[in-house]
């Protein structure tokens, strides 16, 4: 297989590889475009006439908005809560002597590979009746969305963080501190300016992981804090027979993903793997 | 004490184990010899018998292992 | 050093967090497991009932069905994205145009969210809609009907599985693949090893660590997939793919009894950890027996 003969048959067969990977998305695309006549005739893989109307539905829909909303918030909040508790965590973890602290790493990362199914039953009595102030529950609040996705987005992101925390040469801080700057001038004057592609990383993935979760919202919420991920669902055991709109929702769902790929797909990886595989 | 410092060591177990490895297998076994009782030997014989059985082999474990 | 003061306070907010979401439930369903607590029964506060809800466990056809299920659906997945992923990532090893490109697009599946891939290939797979069961009818005569067939549904799962993971595991094994030494494989072809025998003596021996860190990273994902299921055949059906997670969600809820529930939890949380610690001594044991030999 070498030379250019060899390069053209593998430049070709990924084409019909990557055919593969994309071809689930495409179809789901094109079904999304289609009005419910076209739907049922003879399956065609080739663009129609564009019909935005399920898109609109979807999106002119308030309770849709509702949970793109919700979505959003949840996702972006539990993003920067993220990557400020794990900027703080891994300065302390590499900077400061602290008893046991590869102990602590340790479990901060088991927390990660816990089945999520295992704990919802817990979760839910937790939210529904212990997690009580004042009759206000976490239970279906946004609140409790946010701050249970940092169980397994947190260890994720301190990972991440620790190996670029540990790159920054500590003698920088510690000119910094002989110049008289406290540990906060530090954190911000020399840690954040070179830890920022890093933290941007750990942000994105962190949003995504939050806006692609849906086993927790579904459980923890029923009306008022519903993410995106648990409309789609409902699309199905609902109006199980309105497959454009639900392809125009699970088009929605997956466009992050899409966005954000070229930024991050180099670290995804090694994201998934808990640096176990290094590229 | 010798047998409960934290140093990995060889026992009869397949792998080198410290304490900590040692305690666990004890709590895995002890588990699994419960629900295997109450699966198939419950009728004959009470359970307790397998709490009896699953210290034994987890002090052997942890001791000897 | 600094003061460690300063430290601890910094990792306070991270530790409590953790601590409330992360062991709090795990405490309070271990509790929970050994108490008879029902919001319909006569009497709707927990209770201690000793080992009662595992002596249940064990005789409930519906768990072990639902667990055997999951470990099958586990083990096909694994072991055919292994396969195929090894391929991909020898492909990967070669050179040809647009390299990058094909890597981007291949990472895709693995950002996709869960719920998002079931709900693609519900598209692919409804009679009358998608083209996987039109072409397969009208081609192969075959009646591709997910809510009828139980195998089609199971392998149906499978292979989405296939779509979403075999990203990650290509990737993988290419990290792995790139950081051997040439120098063995350019001696065992000087010596004149065939291809299967460069690949059985060399490549997969030293490709261990990696090949086995996939399996367990692969494995622990695989025996808790729930979305993508329930989006795709809904368990069904009957219960021919309702993996244990989805039993434990769809089953347990909605009758409210929660110290079965938690004891099911329990359980599988058990077995797990049991699987999860057999696959890490089977990936350091190799390392700690050379350490002996030397």
């Amino acid at each position: 297989m070498k030379g250019r003969g060899g390069k053209l048959i593998l430049f070709l067969g990924w084409c019909v590889i990557s055919l593969f990977t994309l071809f689930p998305i495409y179809w789901m695309f094109l079904i999304s475009t289609k009005t419910r006549v076209e739907l049922f005739s003879m399956p065609s893989f080739l663009p129609g006439k564009f019909h935005w109307d399920n898109y609109i539905n979807v999106l002119t829909d308030s309770a849709f908005q509702g949970y793109m909303l919700n979505s959003v918030i949840v996702a972006t909040s539990n993003a920067l809560l993220v990557t400020v508790l794990a900027l703080l965590a891994t300065y302390a973890l590499s900077r400061f002597k602290l008893a046991g602290k590869d102990n602590i790493f340790f479990w901060l990362i088991t927390n990660r590979m816990a089945p999520a199914a295992v704990f919802l039953l817990p979760l839910f009595l937790l939210f529904t009746k212990v997690f009580v102030l004042g009759g206000i529950s976490l239970f279906d609040t946004r609140t409790g969305l946010i701050l249970l996705y940092c169980v397994f987005n947190l260890p994720f992101a301190i990972w991440l963080l620790q190996g670029i925390m540990d790159g920054i040469p500590v003698e920088l801080d510690e000119a910094a501190m002989i110049d008289g700057a406290s540990t906060f001038q530090v954190l911000t004057k020399i840690i954040l300016p070179l830890a920022k592609p890093g933290l941007a990383v750990t942000a994105i993935l962190t949003w995504v992981f939050a806006w692609n979760e849906y086993l927790f919202a579904a459980t923890l919420t029923s009306v008022e804090a519903r993410t995106i991920t648990t409309g789609l669902a409902e699309f199905v055991t609902v109006t199980g027979t309105n497959w454009g709109e639900l392809a125009a929702v699970a088009m929605l769902t997956l466009l992050p993903a899409v966005l954000f790929l070229g930024l991050v797909q180099r670290n995804i990886v090694a994201g998934l793997t808990f640096g176990a595989v290094k590229e | 004490m010798q047998q409960l410092t934290p140093r990995p060591r060889r026992g009869f177990l397949p792998i080198r184990t410290n304490a900590f490895d040692r305690g666990f297998i004890g709590v895995v076994l002890l588990v699994a010899i419960h629900l295997f009782w109450l699966r198939f030997l419950e009728a004959y014989l009470p359970l307790w018998c397998a709490t009896v059985l699953s210290l034994v082999i987890g002090v052997i474990v942890v001791r000897k292992g | 050093m600094r003061s460690s003061t300063i430290g601890w306070l910094f990792l306070a907010p991270t530790l409590l967090i953790l601590l409330v979401f992360g062991m709090l439930p795990f405490v309070y369903v271990l509790v929970i497991g050994f108490t008879d607590w029902n919001a319909f029964a006569a009497v709707a506060t927990p209770h201690f009932n000793g080992v009662e809800n595992y002596r249940r466990l064990v005789f409930d056809d519906q768990v072990l069905t639902a667990l055997w299920l999951t470990l099958r659906f586990t083990i096909f997945a694994v072991v055919s994205e292994l396969i195929l992923g090894y391929f991909l990532a020898q492909l990967f090893m070669r050179d040809f145009p647009l390299k990058g490109l094909f890597r981007t697009l291949h990472t895709l599946p693995l950002m996709v969210a869960p719920i998002a891939v079931g709900a693609t290939w519900r598209l692919l797979t409804v009679p009358g809609l998608g083209p996987l069961s039109y072409y397969l009818e009208r081609w192969a005569g075959i009646e591709y009907r997910l809510n009828t067939y139980a195998s089609q549904a199971f392998f149906t799962t499978v292979l989405m599985d296939l779509w979403h993971w075999t990203p990650l595991v290509t990737l993988t094994l290419l990290a792995g693949l790139s950081a051997l030494p040439k120098d063995p494989f350019e001696q065992a072809q000087i010596d004149g090893a065939n291809r299967f025998q460069i690949f059985w003596h060399i490549t997969l021996p030293m490709l261990r660590p990696v090949i086995l860190t996939t399996v367990f990273i692969r494995a622990m994902d695989a025996l808790r997939t729930v979305d993508e299921v329930w989006m795709l055949t809904g368990g069904g059906p009957g219960a021919a793919t309702r993996y244990i997670g989805l039993h434990i969600w769809r089953v347990v809820f909605p009758k409210t009894d929660y110290g079965y529930g938690a004891a099911m939890s329990l359980l599988t949380l058990y077995l797990t950890i049991v699987l999860c610690w057999l696959l890490y001594v089977a990936l350091v044991a190799r390392k700690r027996s050379g350490e002996d030999s030397r």
